[in-house]
């Protein structure tokens, strides 16, 4: 008797899960985006305006490598009429696993409208490897370097990409998502020649990175990577590293050391007082920092930094 | 007059040379290499031919490509991007790698782990709980496991995992997921599984925190419980994660819970296990999930003799995502309690571990974990025989003469296990773990494990 009394238990809470579910489903219009870093969020909000309901499962402020996979992820991917991600294995070790548990086929498999590998898009990939390359040369992507968003001419074709799947994915309002598409890129071309104008008698300028995060940036900017604080991709600084870079530095007068603000701050801070050069923390994504809502104010906010300390020295 | 000289005397020439022997031999040269010249002279016309064309090719390519820069500078683009709009145009990867073709094809992702410990045991026949803790001192293979995982189409998807040991190879994981959107939001898994039964049971070993298995798991669950069964999971749309198992399938693997009934004919003597899960996220650093585990089913003791257990699980992560992004402190703890129905009696016996982990930094983490088994029905000293010196697996079932791993407890038992842990890179691991482990019916045992663990091919995903 006892069994079937929990029996009945158990089928009475399932039926009113049932029944709570059924509820749930059909409430909501707006088209629903889920991105896997803020960058995404920013520049679908901005085209998809109040017509999408956008989200994003990393912080700007975190690591984008290292996100856990938390289970509540799984109920936003879940919803999703649009899934946005960095693609090139930067989210390898949380996405797949959240795609796999939304069981929502709208986002699930590479071709489908709603699955949107950003990567694809990107026309010119940097550091893509087309030798044989195994691990014990660090964390390496053999796509090609992931962080290409932080050369600002990517987010033109990204928003492209977030544009033209909208304009399938909710046909009714494509005008509208045009539109903001045309604005868009208008207004992030404005302000690219703005920044190539504020970059361009820094060209050539040397600098030193903690991860090799900045690998489009430098490219786009002109500037030069001398060398890494991480001796591998991943790999912390060992101390022999750290002291060659030094030396280095001290040698060829590089002034400039620049690292994400979510990496550790304390031996950049110390090669830079012991180099005399700056060490600056910058976000690297949307959001990466209180202040940053778009795409446009985070570049605003690297090109500004970076070219402060270089102007003062240009004054001395 | 000096030409025809000279063919008077090509005239002789060749008279002499065609009465001497050689003649057919050396004509027959001379026009080879005539032919051949022939042959390279067309080739050549052929091969310049060809450049022309190529550079022609060429010369209309960068034309072209010059006409499509040239909006990009005079900032016309955007009309021409609008066109794009209507096509979702992914430009073609024409400079494919050669890895990324490699990764194009339809292969699985292949996963290879080891884990090894070396070990060093306070006592010559050391107690030990698990299937793959280390068995002796000495240096041990804990576990090899192979996976093998992709979608099958856009269906499914197909995830193989299997544990190699000294004593051979385990089928540890071979099922296939549903990925397309069915009703309710629910999802299932086809074919051999570790159960969703708490938490430590759905964490293969090489992401597990500790050398040793938790004793509860290891006493109530085995290695690990994975029947093959049919699962369903429910995603049940509330505002946080609330998610709904239940699974039906046969006990054919050994567990020491569980075991196929004799009458196994019968469809409700097979092994049904539910399981509740809850996550909340309290803020961005703080999430804590919750869940619940029933499994039942025939304990093969006798026909009709069933086991019932029942499980709690809590585990809470603390990682303060804007100020140390690379510390967490994760809390882990689960209770489980069994009842077993035997011909002899019923058993009532109940377990729980705790164990709390802190990564002081990237690569760094260091844990404490108390685990503890107890019954208030402790198995009778067998008759004639001491039970701190035979062997304390003598179990019921092997009263009943059946070889089989123990179903009942001795006693109590607690086990108290600090542990340090170094990861290199996200791909090995070394680590260093004490066990104390104290029994009321038998002599305590110490225990020191170092071990390693590398793992290769495929990048495995981080379970939260």
């Amino acid at each position: 008797m006892k069994k079937l009394q929990y029996i009945q238990g158990v089928t009475i809470t399932i039926i009113l899960f049932i029944s709570i579910a059924l509820l749930g489903q059909n409430a909501l219009a707006q088209v629903q985006i889920v991105t896997s870093v803020p960058d995404f969020a920013s520049i679908a909000k901005d085209i998809g305006g109040d017509k999408v309901e956008v989200v994003s499962l990393a912080k700007g402020y975190q690591d984008p490598h290292f996100v856990d996979a938390k289970p509540i992820f799984v109920t936003k991917l879940n919803k999703a009429d649009l899934l946005v991600y960095n693609g090139l294995e930067l989210e390898i070790g949380w996405l797949p696993i959240l795609i796999t548990g939304a069981r929502n086929s709208d986002i699930l498999v590479g071709n489908s409208i709603g699955h949107y590998n950003a990567s694809a898009s990107i026309k010119d990939k940097l550091e893509v490897h087309t030798s044989p390359i195994d691990r014990s040369m660090g964390d390496i992507h053999p796509g090609g370097n992931p962080h290409y968003m932080l050369d600002p001419r990517n987010g033109i074709s990204v928003a492209r990409g977030i544009a033209a799947r909208l304009i399938k994915i909710d046909p009714e309002n494509a005008a509208f998502y045009e539109e903001n598409f045309k604005n868009f890129v208008s207004a992030l071309k404005q302000k690219i020649s703005a920044w190539d104008a504020q970059l361009a008698p820094y060209k050539g300028t040397e600098v030193v990175t903690y991860h090799k995060l900045w690998t489009y940036f430098l490219d786009w900017a002109g500037f030069k990577l001398a060398d890494t604080i991480e001796p591998k991709p991943g790999i912390p600084p060992t101390p022999s590293h750290v002291a060659d870079l030094v030396k280095k530095m001290q040698a060829q007068d590089i002034k400039l050391i620049i690292s994400a603000n979510y990496y550790p701050q304390k031996t950049p801070q110390i090669i830079a007082q012991k180099t005399g050069s700056t060490f600056l923390a910058l976000p690297t994504m949307v959001e990466g920092r209180d202040g940053i809502n778009s795409y446009i104010e985070l570049f605003d906010a690297i090109v500004g930094e970076i070219t402060s300390p270089l102007k003062h020295k240009e004054g001395l | 007059m000096n030409s025809s000289r000279n063919f008077l005397i090509l005239i002789i020439f060749t008279l002499i040379f065609s009465a001497s022997i050689n003649h057919e031999a050396l004509s027959d040269e001379s026009s080879d290499v005539k032919k051949e010249l022939q042959e390279l002279r067309q080739m050549m016309e052929q091969m310049q031919k060809k450049i022309d064309a190529l550079e022609e090719k060429n010369r209309a390519l960068e034309q072209q490509a010059k006409q499509k820069e040239k909006p990009v500078k005079e900032e016309i683009i955007v009309v021409e991007e609008e066109t794009d709009l209507t096509v979702i145009e992914e430009p073609a990867q024409e400079s494919q790698s050669f890895l990324s073709k490699v990764q194009n094809t339809f292969n699985p992702e292949i996963s290879v782990i080891g884990t090894f410990a070396a070990a060093y045991y306070s006592q010559n026949d050391p107690i030990v709980f698990a299937e793959n803790d280390p068995e002796n001192t000495g240096v041990n293979v804990q576990e090899i496991e192979v996976g093998f995982k992709s979608v099958v189409d856009s269906y499914f998807r197909f995830d193989l995992f299997l544990s190699f040991s000294t004593e051979g190879v385990e089928l540890e994981e071979a099922y296939g997921t549903t990925l397309f959107s069915l009703p309710l939001n629910s999802q299932f898994r086809i074919g051999r599984a570790r159960a969703k039964f708490g938490r430590i049971n759905q964490i293969h070993r090489h992401n597990q925190n500790f050398v040793t298995l938790p004793l509860p798991a290891a006493q109530f669950l085995g290695e690990h419980l994975n029947p093959t069964s049919i699962e369903a999971n429910f995603l049940v749309p509330v505002p946080w994660y609330l998610e709904l198992s239940a699974s039906g399938g046969s006990p054919d693997v050994e567990t020491p819970t569980f075991a196929r009934d004799e009458n196994a004919n019968d469809i409700g003597k097979l092994l049904y296990i539910f399981h509740i899960a809850n996550f909340f996220e309290l803020s961005e650093s703080l999430g804590v999930s919750l869940g619940g585990s029933f499994a039942t089913g025939s304990n093969g003791t006798a026909a009709g003799e069933r086991s019932n257990l029942y499980g709690i699980d809590l585990f809470v992560k603390y990682r303060p995502l804007k100020n140390n992004p690379y510390q967490e402190v994760m809390f882990q703890s689960e209770f489980m309690y069994l009842d077993a129905q035997t011909p002899e009696e019923t058993l009532e016996n109940w377990g729980w571990y705790a164990e709390l982990v802190y990564r002081f930094a990237k690569r760094w983490n260091s844990g404490f974990r108390f685990g503890i088994i107890d019954t208030n029905t402790p198995v009778r000293e067998v008759e004639g025989e001491d039970v701190e010196t035979t062997n304390l697996f003598t179990s019921i079932r092997n009263e009943e003469g059946e070889e089989e791993e123990m179903l009942g407890l001795l006693g109590r038992t607690y086990r108290l296990s600090p542990m340090l842990t170094f990861n290199p890179s996200e791909f090995s691991q070394i680590r260093l773990q004490y066990d104390y482990l104290n029994q009321d019916f038998a002599e305590n045992q110490h225990a020191i494990f170092l071990q390693f663990q590398y793992a290769i091919g495929a990048h495995g995903a981080h379970p939260f």
